[in-house]
């Protein structure tokens, strides 16, 4: 009995041991690559944010540079003008 | 509904059917996950890659012309240290004879179309299925279409577009001509500027006579359009008490409200003037308006002054050849005469004159006015003559027969006699040419319609920038004609 006990305990341990070990297996993997995929998100978001923000940056850049160079024709317009005549 | 611009390959990492023949599922479901993992992070960087040569892109083109901006404020720089020693402008002539400064204003165009799509959404376009290949059959069509325009066609609403902005030029271009025509009808008989400048005088010359009897200058226009060279514009100035005044109502034709004070001096209103009156109701009365000026003046002065306005002003409703503006611009000024009251209106009307439309100088009318009748007849031989061929207009041989009369116009009509005959002109090429204008106008229906043609075909895109243009032009077209109607309706 006791020892039927104990080899079933031992059965039970070695049945469990495998599966459990599959399992743990199992989650551990699980566990990586929900890491992974996470990780693969977050490239993901900052990508698109990274995308965003900089297209806004250019933006406020081209029109600063089209009042820039607005500026620049009026400018040569007026010295220009000022040179012909002299 | 937002678009998906990049998608990542593999949308689930898990989700793949399992063999049935493997004993560790657990395994193959965790290799499955591995591998669809790296799939992913190869579409991932293959959108990253993407993303960044966008920017790249930019930013390259952003350089271009920060640096171009670089170059130019060098440039300037210089210039400004070389101008400052140097003398400054005084000239008035500068600021005439310089080009005037106009910023150039890019208009983007063309900026949702297939090709500026960006690389990711073009792929998704071509993952979609296409259309049928309906093209195949377009070469049995007799039109001469593309058969697969019937099915679907993404350019049919540019090209509705397009079509109705050509019939709005075409459209707006025909009024104005119809409108330049009937204004050059009525520009003998009337002066569009001096309007202006005269109603405000007029009310201060009705009040001079006093509050009491200023009728409102509704009740004259509504009298006046009503009746065609009738004489109820009269009955409103009756109340001022000049003698004078009442014999110049009866001729006053429906002229508007223009020469409410100007109505002493009105001109023996033309029959012929009648019917173009009554369309902008102002014809001769600018005339009378000249007139006006010696309204306040003395009497005796207003007695010499009527009978050589009078016939003066006959010859203005005669031709129709358009009078250039300055002649009009001529009208206006006498109002403000007070001391010259004679030499005014002779300027004026002669002026007035479509035929002789030249704005006489003043001076040489004034020597022309004080000899009144006498002198005029002989000068107003030769003038008439000239005048009536140029213009085979609307009121033609009667009112050359009535120009001669007025010997008014007489001295300034030679001079201004080869000035509307270049005007008058191509009226009169219109007129007696019928046959040779139709067989051109055929002739040009089908050259034109090709070269119409051809030009789209060449344009194709482009005519994007052009429409934009003619929209401009058409605003542009509509206010100056509203502009020119409201100034009609307001000196009318």
């Amino acid at each position: 009995m006791n020892a039927e006990l104990s080899c079933d305990s031992s059965n039970m341990a070695g049945q469990e041991d495998p599966v459990q070990r599959e399992i743990h297996q199992d989650w551990a993997n699980r566990e990586y690559i929900e890491v992974i995929t996470s990780s693969i998100k977050k490239i993901a978001d900052f990508l698109n944010s990274f995308d965003m923000s900089c297209r806004s940056r250019l933006a406020t850049l081209n029109e600063k540079l089209t009042a820039l160079e607005r500026r620049i024709e009026y400018i040569e317009a007026r010295v220009t003008k000022g040179e012909t005549l002299t | 509904m937002p678009l998906v611009t990049r998608n990542i390959e593999p949308r689930h990492v898990c989700r793949q059917t399992i063999p049935s023949n493997i004993r560790s599922e657990l395994e193959c479901v965790t290799n499955i996950s591995l591998a669809n993992i790296i799939r992913q992070l190869g579409s991932l960087s293959k959108y990253a890659e993407d993303v960044f040569g966008e920017l790249f892109v930019q930013a390259g083109a952003f350089a271009l012309r920060v640096n171009t901006l670089g170059e130019r404020v060098d440039r300037l720089q210089v210039k400004v240290t070389q101008l400052d020693p140097k003398e400054e402008e005084v000239s008035l002539q500068a600021i005439t004879t310089r080009k005037a400064f106009r910023s150039s204003v890019t208009q983007d165009q063309q900026l949702f179309t297939r090709p500026s799509l960006p690389l990711p959404v073009q792929d998704t376009y071509t993952t979609c299925d296409p259309p049928p290949p309906l093209n195949q059959l377009s070469q049995y069509r007799e039109d001469g279409k593309e058969a697969l325009k019937f099915y679907t066609d993404p350019s049919y609403f540019f090209d509705l577009w397009k079509e109705k902005m050509l019939q709005d030029t075409k459209d707006i271009m025909k009024e104005k001509r119809k409108h330049r025509r009937e204004k050059k009808d009525h520009l003998n008989q009337r002066t569009l500027n001096p309007r202006k400048i005269k109603t405000r005088k007029e009310e201060w010359e009705r009040r001079k006579m006093g509050e009491e009897f200023v009728v409102p200058k509704n009740e004259m226009m509504n009298s006046s359009e009503g009746l065609n060279g009738s004489i109820g514009s009269g009955e409103g100035f009756t109340s001022e008490g000049l003698e004078q005044s009442t014999g110049s109502y009866a001729y006053d034709p429906s002229s508007p409200l223009s020469m409410p004070g100007s109505d002493d001096f009105l001109p023996p209103p033309p029959p012929d003037m009648a019917y173009n009156d009554g369309q902008y109701g102002a014809p001769t009365q600018k005339r009378v308006s000249v007139l006006s000026p010696s309204h306040p003046p003395p009497a005796p002065p207003m007695a010499s002054s009527p009978p050589n306005s009078r016939p003066n002003l006959a010859p203005p409703p005669a031709p129709p050849p358009p009078p250039p503006p300055s002649g009009f611009g001529v009208p206006p000024p006498p109002p403000g005469f007070d001391a010259p009251p004679s030499p005014p209106p002779l300027s004026s009307s002669p002026s007035a004159y479509p035929s002789p439309p030249a704005p006489p100088p003043p001076p040489t009318m004034s020597t022309v006015s004080p000899p009144p009748p006498p002198p005029m007849p002989p000068g107003a031989g030769p003038p008439p003559p000239p005048p009536p061929p140029p213009p085979p207009g609307p009121p033609p041989p009667a009112f050359n027969n009535s120009a001669p009369p007025p010997p008014s116009g007489g001295g300034s009509a030679p001079s201004s006699a080869p000035k509307p005959q270049p005007a008058p002109e191509p009226e009169g090429d219109a007129r007696s040419d019928l046959l040779q204008a139709i067989r051109q106008g055929f002739n040009l229906r089908k050259v034109e319609a090709q070269r119409e043609q051809e030009k789209r075909d060449h344009f194709g895109n482009d005519v994007a920038a052009i429409l934009s243009r003619r929209i401009a032009v058409e605003c542009s077209d509509s206010e100056d004609d509203s502009s020119e109607f409201d100034d009609d309706e307001w000196s009318d």
